[in-house]
C-alpha cells in the first residue's frame, strides 16, 4: 500500500505539490513563530541574567524637592537595613548582596554613585571589571567607570569632590553595558550611606537611617525563586492604598520584587509579541491550512472518482481505500513537514545572525528621567545577538499537529469515500 | 454440475426505468453463459447484480450457497475480491499503475508481500500472454492488450466465476475473436465458470448457454 501511495504521489506530483507546499509553509510559520516567541522571551531575560541574581528588591519612593546633594532615585527609595538579615534567613536564599545607589547633584555636575560591599557577590563582580588601580582601601577611595573617567579627565589617585566630601580615584572599572545597574562611581557602602545620611535634601524626602540600603540582590535556588518571592512579599508588607504615587504611577513605599519572570513580562510587551498572539496566529495558520488541504484533497479525490470505483469493483472495501488515502495524506504531511523543517532551520540560522536591542524599563534605569540632555540614557538600550534557536521539542509537537491535521482531512473526506458505489461510478464515468 | 449462482425474482430500477424485472436464473459450475440483448435491455445491470457489483431492489441471489443480497457494501467488496473476477468493456485500468501493478491491484488490500503479489500477477499475466508488457502503462498498450490486463486482473484471485461485460465491445473483430478464444480456453481447460454479456450474435453462438434479455425480462434460454 505504501508503494502504491508513493507511486500515486510521484505520478500526480503536480496535484500534490500544493498540499505539500501548504504543509511546508505551515511548518515554517509554526516553528519560526514559536522560535521567535521563545527568542524574544529569552532576549528579554538577558539583561536580568547579566545581573547574575535570582531576585532584585527595590522600593518606590518620593521625588526629591530639588536637585541638590545626594538623593535616591524615586524607584530606589531607602530600604531598612534590618530587612537584610531577615531576608538572609528565608529558606531557599543562598546569598544576599545589597548596595546604595545615589544620584549626587553638585553645583557643576551630576554623578551616579553606587555604594558596595566588596566582599559580597555583587562587589566581587564589579571588582572583577577593574582595569586599572585597586579596589577602594578606605572610605575616601572611589572606583570610576572608564567612560566617565575619560569624559571628565579623571586619572588614578586624582582627588575629586562628591557632595562636599573628598574622594581619591583608586581604580578604573569598565562596567558599562555589562550590568543594568552600572554607575559612574563606586564607593564603599559606608561612604555612600554617610553621603545619604548627611544629605538634607534626601532626609527631607525620605527618612534615611545610617545602615539603610536601596537595592538588594537575592540569590536563591532556581527551583525556589517563586517560593522565595512569595515569602519576600509577606515580609515586605505592602503599603496602604492611600499612599501617593511615583511619576510612573507606582504606589509610593511599595516594594518591587523583580524576578526573571516579572522582568520578562514587563519587557516583553516591547516586542509586541506574546504567547496569546503566537497562539492565535498558530491557530489561524492551522485552520487556514486545514481548509486549503481539504479543498485540494477533495478536488483530487473527485478526479480519482473512477479509480476508486475500479478499486471497489475489484474488492477494495471503503476502509481499504480510506487506508490508502490516509497513507497518501500522511506521506504528503511528512514530506511537507521535512521541507518545512529544513526551511525553518535556514530561517532560524539567518535570524540568529541578527541582533536585538532591548530598552531597559525606566523603573530599572539608573539614570534620572528628567535629564533630557541625553535621552538615550534614560532607557539604556542593550544589544545582544538574537538568541533564536530551533526548538526540537516544539517541532515534534508541530509534526503531531500536522499529522492530526492530515487525519482530520481524511476523516472529513471519509464520508465521500464511503458513499462511493462501484457500479454507480463505473456506469456514469 | 452444481449451481454456483441461483437468482430468483431479481428486480432493479434505475431512475424511473425498471432495468431488471423479476428475473430468475441459475448458473452451474463450469458454465459458459452468455447474456445477450440490445443496448438498454438490462443485460449489464443483470451482470452487475449477479457479480455483486450492485444490489437488487428485490429478489435473492445465492452465490455458492451464500445470500449476497443481504450483504452491505463492504461485505460485497470482500465477496467480490474472494469469489469473482470482473472484466469491463472499457478495461477500467488505473492509468498511474503499470501492467503488473494493475493485475495485482485486487491483492493490495490483503497486505501480502510485494514479492508474493507480483509473483501471482506475473503468473496471471503469463496466462493471458502479457509477460513481455509487465512494466508498461495502460496508455502504452493496445485495446486488446488492455483487455488482457483486465482479464489477468480478474483471474488473479482464482475466482469461482468470471463476469465479462462486453469484453470485445471496444476491440476489432480479429482481436475480439482472440479475446473470445481466451475466455473459451479458460472455460474448457481450467473449468472456469464464465458469465458474459454481449450484443454480438457471432460471439453469442460460441457460448454453451445463451440467455436473451429484453426490457429487463429474460425472453428465452
Amino acid at each position: 500500500m505504501i508503494g502504491y501511495a508513493l507511486k500515486e504521489l510521484r505520478k500526480r506530483k503536480r496535484k500534490y505539490l500544493l498540499n505539500i507546499m501548504v504543509i511546508g509553509l505551515v511548518v515554517v510559520l509554526l516553528i519560526t513563530l514559536n522560535s521567535l516567541g521563545v527568542a524574544f522571551k529569552e532576549a528579554s531575560r538577558l539583561p536580568f541574567e547579566n545581573i547574575h541574581s535570582s531576585i532584585i528588591i527595590q522600593r518606590n519612593g518620593n521625588v526629591p524637592e530639588n536637585t541638590s546633594g545626594a538623593v535616591t532615585p524615586c524607584s530606589l527609595a531607602p530600604i531598612k537595613g534590618e530587612f537584610i538579615l531577615q531576608i538572609g534567613k528565608i529558606e531557599g536564599v543562598k546569598e544576599v548582596s545589597y548596595g546604595l545607589f545615589l544620584w549626587v547633584f553638585d553645583k557643576d555636575s551630576f554623578k551616579r554613585v553606587l555604594g558596595m560591599n566588596w566582599n559580597d557577590d555583587r562587589g566581587k563582580r564589579i571588582g572583577s571589571e577593574l582595569i586599572e588601580g585597586s579596589l577602594p582601601q578606605s572610605d575616601e577611595d572611589a572606583l570610576v567607570e572608564r567612560a566617565y573617567a575619560q569624559q571628565h579627565g579623571l586619572k588614578l589617585n586624582q582627588k575629586m569632590r562628591l557632595s562636599g566630601t573628598d574622594f581619591t580615584v583608586s581604580g578604573i572599572v569598565e562596567t558599562t553595558g555589562k550590568d543594568i545597574l552600572s554607575s559612574d562611581l563606586y564607593v564603599n557602602l559606608n561612604s555612600a550611606q554617610s553621603l545619604a545620611y548627611s544629605s538634607k535634601n534626601l532626609q527631607e524626602t525620605e527618612k534615611f537611617a545610617k545602615n539603610d540600603v536601596n537595592i538588594i540582590f537575592v540569590d536563591s535556588d532556581q527551583t525556589r525563586v517563586k517560593d522565595v518571592t512569595g515569602k519576600l512579599k509577606t515580609l515586605l508588607n505592602p503599603p496602604t492604598s492611600s499612599a501617593g504615587k511615583t511619576p510612573t504611577g507606582q504606589i509610593t513605599g511599595a516594594y518591587n520584587i523583580y524576578t526573571p519572570e516579572s522582568f520578562e513580562s514587563q519587557i516583553s510587551s516591547l516586542f509586541l509579541i506574546s504567547d496569546k498572539l503566537i497562539l492565535v496566529l498558530s491557530l489561524v495558520v492551522l485552520v487556514g491550512a486545514l481548509l486549503v488541504i481539504i479543498k485540494s484533497m477533495s478536488h483530487t479525490l473527485l478526479e480519482r472518482r473512477k479509480e476508486f470505483g475500479i478499486m471497489k469493483a475489484v474488492g477494495f472495501r471503503s476502509r481499504d481505500i480510506r487506508r490508502e488515502i490516509t497513507i497518501e495524506t500522511i506521506l504528503q504531511a511528512i514530506i511537507g513537514y521535512c521541507i518545512g523543517v529544513a526551511l525553518s532551520l535556514v530561517a532560524i540560522f539567518a535570524l540568529a545572525k541578527t541582533t536585538v536591542s532591548i530598552a531597559i524599563p525606566w523603573e530599572m534605569s539608573p539614570y534620572p528621567h528628567f535629564l533630557t540632555s541625553n535621552p538615550n540614557l534614560i532607557a539604556p538600550v542593550q544589544t545582544y545577538l538574537f538568541p533564536i534557536k530551533f526548538e526540537a521539542m516544539y517541532s515534534v509537537e508541530v509534526l503531531i499537529a500536522i499529522l492530526v491535521l492530515s487525519l482530520l482531512t481524511v476523516s472529513v473526506l471519509a464520508r465521500y469515500i464511503n458513499g462511493l458505489k462501484a457500479m454507480e461510478v463505473l456506469r456514469y464515468e | 454440475m452444481n449451481e454456483i449462482i441461483i437468482a430468483r425474482n431479481l428486480s432493479k430500477t434505475l431512475g424511473s426505468v425498471k432495468a431488471i424485472n423479476a428475473v430468475s436464473l441459475d448458473v452451474k459450475e463450469g458454465d459458459f453463459l452468455v447474456i445477450q440483448g440490445s443496448s438498454g435491455s438490462g443485460k449489464t445491470t443483470l451482470l452487475s447484480l449477479l457479480s455483486g457489483l450492485d444490489k437488487a431492489d428485490a429478489g435473492e441471489i445465492k452465490f455458492g450457497g451464500e445470500d449476497i443480497t443481504s450483504m452491505n457494501e463492504d461485505d460485497l467488496a470482500l465477496f467480490r475480491r474472494k469469489n469473482v473476477g470482473i472484466v469491463f468493456q472499457s478495461y477500467n485500468l488505473i492509468p498511474t499503475l503499470n501492467v503488473l501493478e494493475n493485475i495485482a491491484l485486487p491483492l493490495f488490500p490483503e497486505g501480502s508481500s510485494k514479492e508474493k503479489m507480483f509473483e501471482r500477477a506475473k503468473a496471471a499475466a503469463e496466462s493471458v500472454g502479457l509477460s513481455h508488457r509487465l512494466n508498461h502503462y495502460p496508455n502504452e498498450l493496445s485495446g486488446g492488450e488492455q483487455q488482457r490486463v483486465g482479464l489477468a486482473r480478474a483471474l488473479i484471485n482464482n475466482p469461482k466465476v468470471i463476469f465479462a461485460d462486453e469484453p470485445t465491445g471496444n476491440l476489432d473483430t480479429e482481436t475480439g475473436q482472440k479475446m473470445m478464444n481466451l475466455f473459451k480456453s479458460l472455460n474448457k481447460q481450467k473449468g472456469l465458470t464464465i458469465v458474459m454479456v454481449t450484443h454480438d450474435d457471432g460471439l453469442a453462438k460460441e457460448a454453451d448457454r445463451l440467455i436473451k434479455i429484453k426490457d429487463g425480462v429474460v425472453t428465452n434460454e
